[in-house]
């Protein structure tokens, strides 16, 4: 047993982080450039799950949660799980089938340069080739373009399980990544912000909500991590350890996201500070493939 | 102790939900900002052409001069049909006028008073600095004297409508050299004075509702200082005590009609049949119920003894809180609907966005805390 990354895997976090930094700041991330998925596809990040790449699990979570925690594409999470699962090539759309009410219109979160879409329906992963230059609105989360498919087309299920679960571990990592930054944020501005002469973070009760921010993250990194290595390790409660990882995760991106517009004060509820993309990219990631119930409870569905 | 109203009250109701009745407008608050004040105003000036505005000023400055008891009534009868939120007259009912009231000299109070009630006037309150939130006497807009004026420089933020009214209440630093609370000065300060400059502030919702405000030179006359060069702080904080008394009884009113409809819609759309929505629910109702037990045993105590009692601080923090609870909830019942969301539109996603507001602004809700620990509970003061 051994849940520390390794020296190979800090290098491969390490690289990512300095690369996201230059290239895909979060500040930058109301509306991210066209050319953007380009140079992720260049980089390699579109392509690092595909089948014969060898990439383990851990080594995944670990560069999602680095790509996460820059408010990357949200077609980057459907992207690398079709590319090991899929039967069609290319970019993918995530397609939010979870709720989807069947006759009802199906919402579709980046789809711009997809050529198919991909979502999870019950145990399985699904998916559907789709046109070409479907367009998109921005909705809540402004770098996250929506298009509504009425009706919505069949999707093709894939029948091996490991793809849902593929999609929910990598969607865990990104929302871990999303609470971090949020931590961050926070414990940043705590240290230079300055009021009754000393830096907010000097009084006990933002020290506490800091606090509070790192114990969630903590939680969830830790079980992130636990939950991939379970699935590298196929044991048999793999699918649990993932929804444990993808709840903790997404409580931890909401309430992480909160507490740090909390923190900010005034500023914090402005459209030119930063907080509020990470709260809005927390709730929308709360809509992709989340932790069913019974896998949490153990219940066989 | 007792529930019930009395014939009286019960006959004031009557009377409440008649005028509310025929005279709401069907219409909603308009989306474009200078609509939506033209739509204040017009609703300002039918309450006061009906005798209805400014419910609890006295009658002598042209109020409705309420008893407690009767504001509380006329509020929930208020929220009942739906009656218009007060808007842009926010600052000019509940601060302005009132602190005028409370300190201002009769000449200001003639000249102002008559025009806020009649919807004539926009007012906001220019407290707040970059550097001054929390540590609100930390205000550094300083004013100095030159003949009979005040030459005001430096900058406030976060002001609600500023860039919509024509007064600001001002608070600015007067007396050079002075620390903290000391040589604050309370000023009437037109919007309209050259020197001003109003840098719309758009929120993370996308609405423009705030602003920072620049003030380079700009000339105020000295009659417009209220109760006195170098009070500034006691006069504010007759304002902020006004707030904390019985601002809160309008969002209680709000909060109880809040719940119903989200059960309503829960029942609707099948999502009470869901364990922890219907657990939420459940919880939710009991904390409204025992808001508005709260709110009447505060308004009992100011009956009884002339002012609100310390718990009027426990009130005001378990009313915020509770609202972003509500907020959440609704969030939680729309579902993926939310992703639609577009910016600046007005929808419960705005609504869940803005009510952050509720634990930061007038008083975070770590400041509130504190005031409940060291005021109600006597702990040690950390400040
Ligand atoms: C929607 C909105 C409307 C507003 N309208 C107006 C207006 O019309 N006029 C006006 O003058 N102002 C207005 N304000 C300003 C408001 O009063 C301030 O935002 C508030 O006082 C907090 O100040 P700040 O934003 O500078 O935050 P800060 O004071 O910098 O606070 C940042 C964080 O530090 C915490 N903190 C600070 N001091 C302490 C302490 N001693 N102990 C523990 N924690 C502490 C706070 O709780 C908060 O979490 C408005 C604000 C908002 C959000």
């Amino acid at each position: 047993m051994d849940l520390t990354p390794s020296t190979e895997q800090d290098m491969l976090v390490a690289a990512t982080a300095d690369w996201c930094r230059e290239n895909m700041p979060l500040e930058q991330a109301r509306a991210r450039p066209p050319h953007l998925w380009g140079e992720l596809e260049a980089m390699g990040w579109t392509g690092m799950t595909a089948p014969g790449m060898d990439l383990d699990h851990a080594s995944e979570a670990l560069v999602f949660a680095e790509l996460g925690r820059h408010l990357a594409p949200v077609a980057l999470l459907a992207t690398a799980v079709a590319a090991r699962w899929s039967p069609h090539a290319g970019p993918a759309a995530l397609a939010l089938l979870d709720n989807h009410v069947p006759g009802g219109s199906l919402r579709v979160l980046d789809p711009h340069g997809a050529v198919q879409a991909l979502g999870v329906l019950g145990h399985l992963a699904a998916v559907t080739p789709l046109p070409a230059d479907l367009g998109g609105e921005p909705g809540l989360d402004l770098s996250v373009p929506i298009v509504h498919l009425d009706p919505a087309p069949p999707f093709e299920a894939l029948p091996d399980p490991r793809a849902a679960l593929h999609l929910q571990l990598l969607a865990a990592a990104y929302a871990l990544g999303c609470a971090d930054a949020a931590r961050d944020m926070a414990a940043g501005y705590a240290q230079v912000r300055e009021q009754f002469d000393r830096p907010i973070g000097w009084f006990q009760a933002l020290k506490h909500i800091c606090a509070d921010m790192a114990v969630r993250c903590a939680a969830a990194r830790s079980q992130l991590y636990y939950a991939a290595c379970a699935v590298d390790a196929d044991t048999p409660d793999a699918a649990f350890h993932i929804a444990a990882a993808r709840q903790l995760a997404d409580q931890a991106a909401i309430d992480n996201g909160r507490a740090n517009v909390q923190v900010h004060g005034g500023i914090g509820m402005t459209d030119e500070a930063y907080p509020h993309l990470c709260l809005k990219r927390a709730h929308l990631l709360s809509f992709v493939a989340p932790a069913r119930r019974q896998t949490l409870l153990g219940e066989a569905a | 102790m007792d529930i019930l109203f009395s014939t009286e009250e019960h006959r004031f109701r009557e009377q409440c939900r008649d005028w509310l009745h025929a005279n709401v407008p069907a219409e909603r608050r308009p989306m474009d900002a200078a609509e939506a004040i033209e739509f204040d105003k017009a609703w300002q000036r039918r309450l006061f052409d009906a005798g209805w505005a400014g419910i609890n000023w006295p009658v002598e400055y042209g109020g409705r001069g309420l008893s407690i008891v009767q504001q509380v009534i006329w509020l929930e009868e208020y929220a009942r049909a739906h009656a218009p939120w007060i808007g842009a007259n926010f600052v000019g009912i509940n601060h302005g006028g009132p602190t005028l009231i409370l300190n201002a000299s009769e000449a200001q109070k003639e000249y102002h008073l008559p025009r806020i009630l009649r919807g004539e006037a926009i007012w906001c309150q220019g407290f707040s600095e970059p550097g001054a939130g929390s540590d609100l006497a930390g205000i550094r807009t300083r004013a100095r004297i030159e003949g009979d004026e005040l030459v005001v420089s430096g900058t406030k933020i976060w002001t609600s409508f500023a860039h919509v009214a024509d007064w600001q209440e001002l608070v600015v630093r007067t007396e050079e050299g002075s620390q903290r609370h000391k040589g604050l000065s309370w000023v009437i300060c037109s919007m309209h004075a050259p020197g001003i400059e109003v840098r719309p502030i758009r929120k993370m919702s996308g609405q423009v509702e705030f602003a920072q405000v620049f003030y380079d030179d700009v000339r105020v006359p000295l009659a417009n200082v209220v109760g006195g060069l170098g009070n500034g702080w006691k006069v504010a904080m007759s304002t902020l005590s006004f707030e904390r008394g019985t601002g809160f009884i309008a969002d209680q009113v709000k909060q109880s009609q809040e719940i119903e409809e989200l059960l309503e819609r829960a029942r609707a759309t099948g999502a009470i049949r869901d364990d922890r929505i219907a657990d939420q629910l459940a919880q939710l109702r009991a904390e409204v119920a025992a808001l508005r037990a709260m709110t009447y045993r505060n308004i009992s105590e100011v009956v009884r003894t002339g002012q609100p009692g310390p718990e009027a601080s426990v009130i005001r923090l378990f009313t915020s809180e509770l609202g972003q609870r509500l907020e959440r909830m609704t969030l939680l019942l729309a579902g993926e609907a939310i992703l639609d969301f577009r910016y600046g539109e007005d929808d419960l996603v705005a609504d869940y966005l803005r009510g952050f507001a509720a634990t930061i602004a007038g008083g975070t809700a770590q400041i509130q805390r504190d005031i409940i620990a060291e005021r109600l509970l006597g702990l040690p003061k950390s400040r």
